[in-house]
């Protein structure tokens, strides 16, 4: 038994000698080489970031320090304001005063009508100002004359709206000329010719009416109407529209009423206007003056020549068909006293014509025909012109250039009623540079009676602006 | 100049002649034109099928026809190029194109309807 326990003794010390040899010798084996790298780097990490978290801090400082500065600053720009604002105060103080005792003298002055305001849509920002126009240049040779450079025609249209309904427009045509005494004899130089082609006034009174007043395009017939230097395919005007006004000064209605969807339309002009009248006073055949009577006469008083104003109207219809296929027919008149003691009448009508068959071809022409009473007798001149024209890609060919050609053609007659007659054949084409640039050239033969007309070659570079 | 011997008669019938012959061929067309009037109304007309109904009222009733308003683009070929070169809309502003377009509205005696259908053409595509 005693052996036993001291055996059992002896195992026991045995193991726990074994256990205390195990644990230090593991104990000393927990911390190797590749741990004690691992501990030294992570040490240097953390020595890396409080380095940095300190310069950091040392940045916040920094930026703390400016930032009180820049308060600082805030600080006295809010002072300065403040001191702005207080002077402010006193100046509104001192101008309400003013006010208050302007106000007393104004009641003690007594009762003042207010200004009558204007509608609203005519008071608003709604006003424009454009200039239209054309300029045109010449080469122009007549037979038993030198060939010529000729600056034809600047023709500014100025246009300022007023509002919706408000429109003020004028037309001025600038032209150069040599110099001439009284007798015509050539006397060097040349001068600037500005002719005011027309003034007016329009007025949108509604859909259907508009008021024109001042210098106004006559609507006779509508070559007046529709002419300018660019719109034109031939560069001179037709021959019998010497016959007629093409402005005068007065007033006029017009509008148009639509017929139905397709486009179809009436449009109507009324107008007055002084009127023709005598060029040296007289009632002799010769002595017709159709543009001369504007209301001022040369020694200043405010007149009309004759007694009485002169009194026309347009009636016009237009049917288009399909596009580019219309007709439009048109007939108008004037008539009214020309001479100065108002014994004769001077008359004119007018049947118009415009046809369009496509988008290449169109033909337009005008018969005019006027009667006047004279001392000499009665007068009647008369005239008609047909112009018909043809763009070359209605051929569709395709060769160059070839697209932007139109020829062009006219036939214009005239006899002024004291027995001049003139017949005109006008060849000729126009080439589209571009849509607003335009050349155009043509041959007029010329037939009659008339010595100061002669054939002629022109050639005429053409803008539209 | 030629001169020509104004003194015979028959010259001044013959002037009246031809006048007549060619207002005659400027207006000859309108005869044509008329009768194709209704082929072109055709053209911008829209047609509603007929309504249904008995076999005997489908006979007698006529399709209902609906016309179509011109657009500013029709409206504009129309009135605008019978007399000059068109003009792109890209060409003016929107206000420049309210002015000219009152110009044209007086000077052309456009409808007041027409007009502001072919200026909301040209505003819609201004250059700017």
């Amino acid at each position: 038994m005693i052996m036993k326990t001291r055996s059992f003794a002896l195992g026991c010390a045995a193991v726990c000698c074994a256990l205390a040899v195990a644990l230090p010798i593991r104990t000393v084996a927990a911390i190797d080489d590749q741990q004690f790298k691992e501990l030294k780097d992570l040490v240097t990490n953390l020595g890396q970031k409080i380095e940095k978290q300190d310069q950091r801090i040392e940045q916040l400082e920094k930026t703390h320090t400016q930032d009180a500065q820049v308060h600082a600053q805030d600080q006295k720009a809010h002072e300065q304001d403040q001191q702005k604002i207080q002077e402010l105060e006193q100046k509104l103080g001192e101008t309400q005063r003013t006010v208050s005792d302007a106000q007393q003298q104004t009641a003690m002055a007594g009762p003042v009508e207010p200004l009558p305001r204007m509608p609203l849509e005519e008071a608003t920002v709604n006003h424009n100002f454009s200039i239209l126009g054309d300029a045109e240049v010449q080469f122009a040779k007549t037979s038993g004359q030198h060939g010529t450079f000729l600056f034809a025609d600047f023709a500014p249209i100025f246009l300022y709206r007023g509002g919706e309904n408000v429109l003020f427009e004028a037309g001025v045509d600038i032209t150069l000329q040599n110099n001439a005494d009284q007798n015509g004899n050539r006397t060097g130089g040349a001068s600037t010719h500005f002719d005011l082609s027309f003034a007016q006034l329009d007025y949108l009174m509604n859909d259907y009416v508009t008021l024109v007043a001042g210098a106004m395009v006559l609507p006779l017939g509508t070559y007046e109407e529709r002419t300018a230097g660019w719109l034109n395919k031939i560069p001179d005007d037709p021959l019998p529209r010497d016959l007629l006004p093409g402005a005068g000064v007065g007033a006029q209605l017009r509008g148009a009423v639509p017929l139905g969807q397709n486009g179809k339309l009436l449009n109507y002009s009324v107008w007055g206007v002084n009127g023709p009248s005598s060029a040296d006073g007289t009632a002799g055949a010769g002595a017709l003056d159709l543009g001369g009577n504007v209301g001022l006469r040369s020694d200043n008083a405010v007149a009309n020549l004759h007694g009485h104003p002169s009194g026309g109207a347009r009636l016009g219809a237009f049917m288009p068909f399909k596009p580019h296929y219309d007709l439009e027919l048109g007939l108008s008149g004037q008539s009214g006293e020309w001479d100065d003691a108002g014994q004769h009448l001077w008359s004119a009508g007018v049947v118009d014509a415009s046809l369009h068959l496509g988008a290449n071809f169109d033909v337009k022409g005008e018969y005019i025909r006027s009667w006047y009473g004279s001392d000499d007798g009665n007068i009647r001149p008369e005239g008609w012109w047909v112009q018909s024209g043809y763009k070359l890609a209605g051929l569709n060919l395709d060769w160059p250039m070839i697209n932007n050609l139109e020829l062009v053609n006219r036939y214009d007659s005239i006899h002024d009623g004291l027995g001049t007659r003139t017949r005109r054949y006008t060849v000729g084409y126009i080439y589209y540079l571009s849509n607003t640039l335009l050349f155009e050239g043509d041959y007029e033969f010329l037939y009659g009676n008339d010595p100061t007309k002669n054939d002629q070659v022109i050639f005429q570079l053409s803008y539209g602006f | 100049m030629k001169n020509i011997n104004w003194k015979r008669p028959f010259k001044s019938r013959l002037r009246i002649a031809l006048s007549l012959a060619v207002l005659s061929v400027a207006l000859a067309p309108l005869a044509l034109l008329t009768a194709a009037e209704g082929k072109g109304e055709k053209a911008s007309k829209t047609e509603k099928p007929a309504e249904q109904g008995s076999v005997a009222d489908a006979s007698n009733k006529k399709p209902k026809v609906v016309l179509r308003k011109l657009s500013g683009a029709e409206l504009y070929s129309m009135h605008c190029n019978r007399c000059h070169p068109e003009r792109y809309p890209t060409e003016r502003t929107a206000a420049q194109w309210k002015t000219i377009l009152l110009h044209m509205r007086v000077r052309a005696n456009l409808p007041a309807s027409h007009a502001r259908t072919i200026l909301k053409y040209l505003q819609d595509n201004s250059g700017r």
